[in-house]
């Protein structure tokens, strides 16, 4: 019973946090909703049983991205004309294919969903299992990633010092 | 290959030499070629002629190759021989050969002379494939290909835009008759299945197949006829082509072209035996050109116009006897009218070459005794045309009118007197021709006076020749001699008894004409032109040809511009076509205007175009998962 | 509705809202912003998927694409600091080079 009302709650709160990010002006309101959508869905991971996952929701995607993301609206002045005017031409056609789009969607999922049979998965999502078959079974995943990683970082650095060069 | 194939070929080849290797090698290679094929061909003709006197007239005939084969149907190149033929070949290749050889001195300063003789030749090449071919197909190859010399030679001097209209009057005009003669030709092959002459006269000497009309026939073959051999309606093109040089208007509209109406009508006299209506419309038609041309030939004052002008009233002659079925006559007059008539063109070139390009008679006078071998050949020939005995025009001119008064199909008094009208004026207007060209004092230029001269020995040996085959020709009795291809007309009994008045009268007729000449123009143009003056109108109608150029030009030829001009080249073709094709331009301009936006660079835009292809997908998922 | 497909709603009403923010905003970080929450929308239904699924390779997978997203933010925001420095805006529809 806790459980479902914890359920609805945080669904509750990521849709609002969602909506808002549509409607805010200031772009900070706007990351701040996200921040909290985003805390949201870490709580919902949580109630699924995920922590691994939930845990690194906050470290990575709030802790780095949106972190990231704050600093980057407080460096800028965001009070140019996207402020005052909010939306771009294609407000109306945008708010039609989305709706179409969810709805579409939705009608898939309303038809073709399958309740599982009662598997009552008892699994485990803890850390320590997690650390050991991630490095164990996908630990050439992980070497992609740091090489992925290690290419963002360079591109990153072309990106600001090759624009640097050409306009000084 | 065979004798008769040789004829036709060796012109051709002369037409290739020339034409390909003439300018390179000079003026010599040239008359080698361009005469001496025409002669060899001449010669080759006489071969043929000698074995169809062995074998006592059997038509002979040779295939030259297959053209088609269209459904089981073989339409081939092949040539027949008979009387009429060899008539039509000895006069074709013989005259030819002699206007050849003429043309040698004629056209001696002219630059292009190896393309004059080139085209001389292949006109002789389609002519020959007219009188030889065996099947109306052949027939109208030729008829088309001489149609085509014809063309080039009487623009041969393209230059001058004047001589270039006229080249494309006559072809032209022609093709317009020749539309008749197709209709023929597919109305006789749509109900026999056939093209061949022979099996075609063959099929009518049967009676008239039933499912053809031969009056139909007959009248559209007579249309191409019209336009070939200048008769009313079609006959406007002949006075223009003498802007070609002379020996080709004594060649192409005097002797042979102009003659290959004449031919086909009496080719085909199995097919007009049976077609009254058509053989009265050849008739009336014939007669009513004769005399036309005869009163317009009295005004003109171009030498070379006068004589086109008689062409084309000899040329009514012969129709009339051919209207009335006497074939014979109509080809003896062809005959005697390629030599004489050729005598008088070639002997008016003489006289043009002389005066150093002069053809206005007015301007002329005085050189009987300048050129006297030119003048004597060419009274020769005028007292030949006139119907004096006993040169040979006499004995055909008198021939048509005997028939034209007696025969039993379609002769009658008035057909005779109309016809003895135009002989009148014949021998007025050709005898006027004389007198103002040689006999009148001299009205010369005084600048050319100085050069006139008679012409080379080219020039005027032809010309001796031909005043022979004038005086002489008539002794040959040709329509006994063609009787069995060409049969004889029957004559009206209560007539008969009229044939030596009748011939009396014709020569009375010719020496009216030459005294009427002879007193009005003795002393130059004056006394005529005082004349004139009183009947103004009567003499402007003349001259003026009967206005029927310009009858033609009015009623069709600016309608047909305003037509072309504005209905197809504006609206068709630059409204519709241009209008459709720049239409589709400047659609597709706009379209991709509008299309260009797609990709104009707003991001948000192509998001939203992704957002909508993914539904797209997904709605196809849906309807076929 | 059990849980699951409360979850996959959420992911698909998350996942269309970013879509109709990245098409409606103006402000380019905004956008960026929005791209993220398509992200998460997925990762919400790929986390339900391997909760019921369970073993480690959903939450593996799951990892993985937190990473390339840190790496995709990473380059996404200096591309647009130097955007919005040479345009001196941050409207996009002042991004008009293309023109059409």
């Amino acid at each position: 019973m806790m459980e479902a009302l914890l359920l609805y709650l945080f669904v509750a709160g990521a849709l609002a946090g969602a909506l808002t990010m549509l409607v805010a002006r200031h772009p900070m309101r706007v990351a701040l909703a996200l921040i909290a959508t985003m805390l949201s869905l870490a709580c919902l991971y949580a109630e699924l049983g995920v922590h691994v996952i939930a845990v690194f929701q906050v470290l990575i995607y709030v802790g780095a991205v949106m972190v990231f993301m704050v600093f980057v609206i407080m460096l800028l002045d965001t009070r140019d004309a996207s402020f005052v005017q909010r939306y771009s031409a294609l407000l109306l056609p945008g708010v039609l294919v989305a709706v179409l789009l969810a709805g579409a969607l939705g009608v898939l999922l309303a038809q073709h969903y399958v309740t599982p049979p009662h598997a009552a998965v008892t699994a485990d999502f803890r850390l320590q299992s997690f650390s050991a078959a991630f490095l164990r079974d996908y630990w050439l995943h992980f070497e992609l990633t740091s090489v992925l990683l290690l290419v963002a970082v360079i591109a990153a650095v072309a990106v600001i010092k090759g624009r640097g060069e050409r306009d000084g | 290959m065979d004798l008769l194939t040789l004829i036709v070929v060796l012109p051709l080849a002369g037409f290739v030499l020339n034409g390909l290797l003439g300018a390179r090698f000079g003026r010599g290679f040239v008359n080698v070629v361009g005469c001496g094929l025409p002669i060899i061909a001449f010669a080759v003709a006489l071969r043929c002629c000698a074995e169809l006197a062995a074998s006592g007239g059997a038509p002979q005939i040779a295939s030259a190759y297959t053209w088609a084969v269209v459904g089981g149907q073989a339409f081939e190149v092949a040539f027949w021989f008979d009387r009429l033929s060899a008539v039509m070949v000895l006069i074709v290749t013989g005259i030819g050969s002699l206007i050849h050889v003429y043309s040698t001195g004629y056209m001696k300063d002219d630059a292009g002379y190896a393309r004059y003789f080139a085209y001389l030749n292949l006109f002789l090449f389609f002519m020959l494939l007219l009188v030889l071919g065996r099947s109306l197909l052949v027939c109208f190859v030729g008829w088309e290909g001489v149609g085509l010399a014809s063309y080039l030679l009487i623009g041969f001097w393209f230059e001058d835009p004047e001589k270039a209209r006229a080249g494309k009057k006559a072809f032209i005009t022609n093709r317009v008759g020749d539309a008749g003669f197709l209709l023929g030709m597919f109305l006789i092959y749509h109900a026999l299945g056939t093209l061949e002459l022979d099996r075609v006269q063959a099929a009518f000497a049967g009676g008239v197949p039933l499912t053809l009309s031969a009056d139909l026939v007959g009248l559209l073959l007579f249309i191409g006829a019209t336009g070939k051999s200048a008769q009313i309606p079609l006959h406007v093109w002949l006075p223009d082509a003498m802007a070609g040089p002379t020996p080709v208007s004594a060649l192409i509209h005097a002797a042979t072209m102009v003659t290959a109406g004449v031919y086909l009508v009496a080719r085909l006299n199995g097919v007009y035996a049976h077609a009254p209506l058509a053989s009265e419309v050849i008739a009336v038609v014939g007669v009513a050109t004769a005399l036309f041309a005869a009163t317009v030939a009295v005004a003109q004052t171009d030498i070379k116009k006068v004589l086109a002008w008689s062409t084309i009233s000899q040329l009514g002659y012969m129709f009339v006897a051919l209207g009335v079925g006497a074939y014979g006559a109509a080809v003896f007059h062809l005959y005697t009218h390629a030599f004489f008539k050729a005598c008088l063109f070639l002997g008016a070139g003489s006289v043009i070459h002389a005066l150093s390009g002069e053809q206005d008679v007015y301007r002329m006078g005085g050189l009987a005794r300048r050129i006297p071998l030119t003048f004597a050949t060419f009274a020769v020939a005028t007292a030949a045309i006139a119907g004096v005995p006993p040169l040979a025009g006499f004995f055909s001119k008198d021939e048509i009118l005997w028939f034209a008064f007696a025969s039993d199909r379609g002769g009658s008094p008035l057909l005779w007197a109309v016809g003895a009208g135009t002989a009148l004026l014949t021998s007025f207007y050709m005898f006027r021709l004389l007198w103002l060209t040689f006999l009148s004092p001299s009205r010369v230029a005084v600048e050319r006076e100085r050069h006139i001269h008679e012409s080379p020995p080219a020039m005027t040996v032809v010309l001796v020749v031909l005043a022979i085959g004038s005086a002489l020709g008539g002794f040959f009795a040709l329509p006994d001699f063609l009787a069995p291809v060409l049969p004889p007309v029957a004559v009206r009994a209560a007539a008969e008894r009229f044939e030596t008045p009748l011939m009396v009268v014709s020569v009375l007729l010719a020496l009216t004409g030459l005294v009427l000449a002879a007193r009005l123009y003795a002393q130059g143009p004056a006394r005529a032109q005082a004349l004139a003056a009183r009947v103004p109108r009567l003499h402007r109608l003349l001259a003026g040809r009967y206005y029927v150029d310009e009858l033609y030009d009015a009623a069709i030829t600016r309608p047909l511009e305003w037509l072309s001009e504005r209905v197809f080249l504006r609206g068709g073709d630059q409204w519709l076509i241009d209008g459709s094709l720049h239409g589709l331009v400047t659609l597709t301009q706009r379209a991709a205007g509008r299309l260009s936006r797609v990709q104009a660079g707003g991001l948000q835009r192509y998001v939203l175009l992704a957002g909508i292809g993914l539904l797209a997908c997904l709605a196809w998922v849906w309807r076929h998962v | 509705m059990d849980r699951t497909q409360l979850l996959l709603s959420l992911s698909i009403a998350l996942f269309a809202l970013g879509l109709l923010g990245v098409v409606v905003r103006r402000n380019a970080l905004v956008m960026l912003m929005c791209m993220e929450l398509m992200v998460n929308g997925v990762v919400l239904s790929l986390v339900t998927f391997a909760s019921r699924l369970g073993g480690n390779s959903g939450v593996a997978l799951v990892f993985l694409v937190f990473v390339v997203a840190a790496a995709e933010i990473a380059i996404a925001i200096p591309i647009v600091l130097l955007l919005a420095r040479q345009r001196r805006t941050l409207d996009v529809g002042a991004y008009t080079v293309l023109g059409g």
